[in-house]
């Protein structure tokens, strides 16, 4: 028996509530010094720890299998209002009481949602973890809906609306690019939701959705950092050890959507002084074996001084400011997205034409040996710079957990990138970045 | 922070000054370079030239084409940049461990044979010219920009860092070479290294691949006058069409670095606007909803430099945000922070610390700091107990001394006509000006 299991067996003696009975599930080690250990509770709820004690904090992070995909057309948003509400008052704290207790502490608190995920997180010193376990608990489960919170609630997202998006232009462009490029699958409406879904928002949507999707069998939580695993792990217990589980199941029979047969054009209109390119090509969803090969192209693409697109638009033609590509990190098929800032006066055919024109060419005779070898080690630096904090350690964790259902393939990752070849770059972008397989909008300078 | 016991700074005729971070968690290193001398040795009526050469030099060196620099930093798995600020310049570079020597022969060649090519220095001064463009698209970039040119109006601290067009127009190679020889191959410089390296080891490779530095004729200061604080209240309407919300910015004068009473105001201001739980935040955000963040910042320089309050409310109702803040500003001076939020800020600041140096990068930076900006090292290494030492009477001192809210400039990136006449009607203005946000770049 391993010194895990051994520490599972002291924790559980005398527990008689099976929701909190611990079982041990495994080890994973990365590099020398790192262990990953993945424990479960009796009531569904997975823990996965990480010690480092390189820096004298803790990170503490909570991710729940929610999302807007798991939203209904006319209630878009609620995922998104829903991580803004878990800040308000619980049955054992009153409104403001979770700010003050965290800042006077020195904890950075935020939260994100996205397609398929919401995650909360705590940076903080490392004593204060009691603290970050007490209060997260509490509100996976106690949290008081009131219908003056929920009205000023929305009146933020409406104001975070009309920041990143309306009065945006890429926000703008981005939300058009999906929106056209998912007909029927929820990942066509914004994460913040349309602006008419969150305003008409009511208490009992708030309400129904948290009783849906809050509970220890929908949280992974994530520990990293400098602390005393078996005092984590028995305080996990004691706070979550009495939460029950929920018997709602995750939507996961969204409806697909069908791949595109020609290419889909948008053309908006806004106040700025140069023209803008957005792409999306339907891409595989994260998890899929081409991903590697698609992660290194796009570096090859777009991923630096040295890419050949920034080369060819930013540099040599000067065609454009900036120039981007990245593949969404997606559940489901998501949409590898290119971004072009134009110089002024030029025009959005003069990238297209560009660009299409270097994609043909990686597709036809892909990466050289030198190209390929450059991504791979521009790829372990972002990685390790990734894994530099504990934040930075647990939010990959915590990702890969959630997305992938495996928390330690952020380990494997790495070497699935160091073995793929010029052949498969060559393949995953003839079979991916098609244009009568993509959206595009164009921005062009006018009033809106 | 204390230093750690695997770091020294350490200077000799025969090498420059190395400070040095270890950390053998993970295996890469960040390198940085700095001098100080940056935007404030722009010569007036040349602003951006520091910027430029700086972008200049991160073309690469002589005897290897951009195309081949940027090929040879790739292979390396490196990043590097040259950041060009204020008052210091810093080459900031990224490697893999194994390639670290590599890396700092690139660096050296970057920073003592630069190439500095006409035809580079033509291409920069283009993309210059459309950075300036595309950066009218951020109106929280414009509103902070044009707060600080107000503020500062004639002053080197009122500088945009990239110049504005008819500066960059007037810039030619030659000002990009002397400044370089003037400056950046003049002033005493700071190497520094964290992460998977040591003292040795980094000291050896300098060595190896540094030239020995030569006696410097200038220790790159550059004395400022203090700024004239603009008396009165200002409203200036950055004028965009179809905005349905505001980027609203209100700013006065702030405080010296050398000022005995920088931390008393630090915490007071963490107290009004600087946490979640700050009375700005807690009064626009959480009672009203009225914007998605509501923050007060407090920076400090040689001289005075600026605090501002920040919000971002829709057009219906940004002048009466506005209103609030101005009096929620005027109660601050007036009264002060309670004992109560003075003593929740204070185990905010100090709690919060460790996040100040929770990697090799960050324990680094704050070393540099004190090198070469000449941040007193009691900031860094007794900033809890200098937090600790605040009392009541000072931060009300502080705040009351050094904060007017009768004189404040005020910055409203908005569609003017839906919000004129609301900031017209603000207490004690003594002027209104809009400004047409593509007129920023002139």
């Amino acid at each position: 028996m391993g010194p895990s299991a051994r520490l599972i067996q002291r924790l559980n003696r005398g527990v008689k509530s099976p929701n909190g009975r611990w079982e041990f599930v495994r080890e994973h080690a990365f590099g020398d010094e790192l262990r990953l250990q993945r424990y479960r509770l009796g009531n569904g709820l997975t823990v996965l720890t990480l010690v480092d004690r390189s820096a004298p904090t803790v990170s503490y992070h909570t991710w729940l299998r929610v999302g807007s995909r798991d939203e209904q057309p006319g209630k878009t948003g609620l995922a998104h209002l829903f991580e803004h509400l878990m800040f308000n008052e619980t049955k054992n704290h009153p409104y403001g009481e979770f700010d003050r207790l965290m800042e006077q502490a020195g904890v950075e608190v935020n939260a994100a949602t996205w397609t398929d995920w919401t995650y909360y997180y705590e940076n903080a010193p490392r004593a204060a973890l009691p603290l970050l376990i007490e209060l997260e608990a509490d509100r996976m489960q106690n949290l008081v809906l009131r219908s003056d919170q929920v009205a000023s609630e929305k009146e933020v997202v409406v104001n975070e609306r009309k920041l990143r998006v309306d009065d945006h232009v890429e926000g703008t462009a981005v939300e058009q690019l999906y929106r056209h490029s998912f007909r029927r699958h929820p990942y066509g409406w914004p994460t913040i939701g349309w602006m008419n879904d969150i305003r008409a928002f009511t208490v009992d949507d708030c309400r129904r959705f948290y009783r849906a999707h809050y509970a220890p069998n929908r949280a992974t939580v994530v520990i990293v950092g400098d602390f005393q695993e078996q005092r984590a792990l028995s305080l996990v217990q004691q706070h979550y050890g009495r939460l029950r589980a929920t018997r709602s199941t995750r939507t996961d029979r969204v409806r697909p959507e069908p791949a595109p047969r020609s290419e889909r054009l948008v053309r908006l209109q806004a106040p700025t002084p140069t023209a803008k390119l957005l792409l999306g090509y339907r891409s595989p969803a994260f998890s899929d074996r081409q991903m590697p090969a698609l992660s290194l192209a796009s570096d090859i693409l777009f991923g630096g001084r040295s890419s050949r697109l920034y080369r060819l638009l930013c540099v040599e033609k000067e065609v454009s400011t900036s120039i981007r590509g990245s593949v969404a990190p997606f559940r489901d098929p998501g949409l590898f997205e290119v971004w072009a800032s134009l110089q002024e006066g030029k025009t959005p055919r003069e990238a297209l034409t560009l660009i299409d024109g270097e994609i043909a060419r990686l597709a036809s005779k892909g990466p050289t040996a030198n190209e390929l070898e450059k991504a791979i080690n521009q790829t372990e630096l972002s990685f390790l710079h990734g894994m530099e904090t504990a934040g930075g350690k647990a939010e990959q964790i915590g990702f890969y957990e959630t997305v992938v259902g495996n928390g330690a393939a952020v380990f494997e990752r790495l070497r699935a990138l160091q073995s793929v070849t010029s052949d498969q770059v060559k393949k995953a972008v003839a079979r991916v970045l098609i244009p009568s397989r993509r959206t595009r909008v164009e921005v062009l300078p006018g009033a809106a | 922070m204390s230093p750690s016991r695997s770091s020294k700074v350490r200077a000799s005729p025969k090498t420059p000054r190395l400070l040095v971070e270890t950390s053998r968690v993970l295996p890469m290193v960040d390198i940085e370079i700095a001098m100080p001398v940056g935007s404030l040795q722009d010569p007036p009526g040349k602003e951006g030239l520091a910027q430029l050469t700086g972008a200049l030099m991160r073309r690469g060196p002589r005897g290897l084409s951009p195309e081949r620099f940027e090929e040879r930093l790739a292979r390396l798995g490196a990043r590097m940049s040259i950041d060009v600020e204020m008052r210091s310049t810093r080459v900031r570079a990224t490697v893999v461990r194994r390639h670290l020597d590599s890396l700092l022969a690139l660096v050296a060649e970057t920073l003592w044979q630069p190439a500095f090519r006409a035809s580079d220095f033509a291409r920069l001064k283009r993309h210059a010219r459309a950075a300036l463009v595309s950066s009218l698209d951020d109106d929280q970039t414009l509103g902070a920009g044009c707060l600080r040119q107000k503020l500062f109006e004639g002053h080197p601290y009122g500088r945009r860092l990239g110049g504005n067009a008819s500066s960059l127009r007037r810039i030619a190679l030659n000002d990009a070479r002397t400044f370089y020889t003037r400056y950046l191959t003049q002033v005493p410089f700071v190497i520094g290294a964290a992460g998977d390296v040591a003292d040795a080891e980094l000291d050896a490779l300098i060595r190896k691949r540094f030239p020995r530095p030569t006696e410097k004729k200038r220790n790159g200061k550059v004395t400022v006058p203090a700024p004239r604080m603009p008396k009165g209240r200002h409203v200036i309407i950055v004028d965009k069409p179809d905005r349905v919300q505001t980027q609203l910015f209100i700013g006065t004068l702030g405080i010296r670095t050398r000022d005995r009473r920088l931390f008393p105001l630090l915490v007071s201001n963490t107290a009004f606007g600087g946490m979640f739980s700050s009375k700005l935040m807690q009064e626009v955000r959480a009672a009203r909803g009225w914007s998605y963040g509501a923050f007060s910042r407090l920076s400090h320089a040689d001289q005075r430099d600026a605090w501002y309050m920040w919000t971002a409310p829709s057009s219906d109702y940004s002048a009466e945000c506005a209103k609030l803040q101005i009096d929620l500003l005027e109660h601050w001076v007036e009264r002060g922070v309670s004992r109560t939020e003075l003593r929740f800020a204070k185990d905010y600041l100090v709690n919060s610390h460790c996040f100040d140096r929770d990697t090799p990068s960050k324990r680094l930076e704050a070393r540099i700091d004190i090198e070469v900006l000449g941040l007193p090292r009691s900031y860094v290494y007794n900033y809890a107990e200098r937090i600790r030492r605040v009392t009541h009477p000072d931060a009300k001192e502080a705040t009351a001394a050094l904060i007017s809210p009768r004189d404040l400039t005020i910055v409203v990136v908005a569609s003017a006509p839906k919000v004129e006449a609301a900031f017209a009607q603000l207490p004690n203005v003594a002027d209104l000006q809009i400004v047409p946000f593509e007129s920023l770049r002139a």
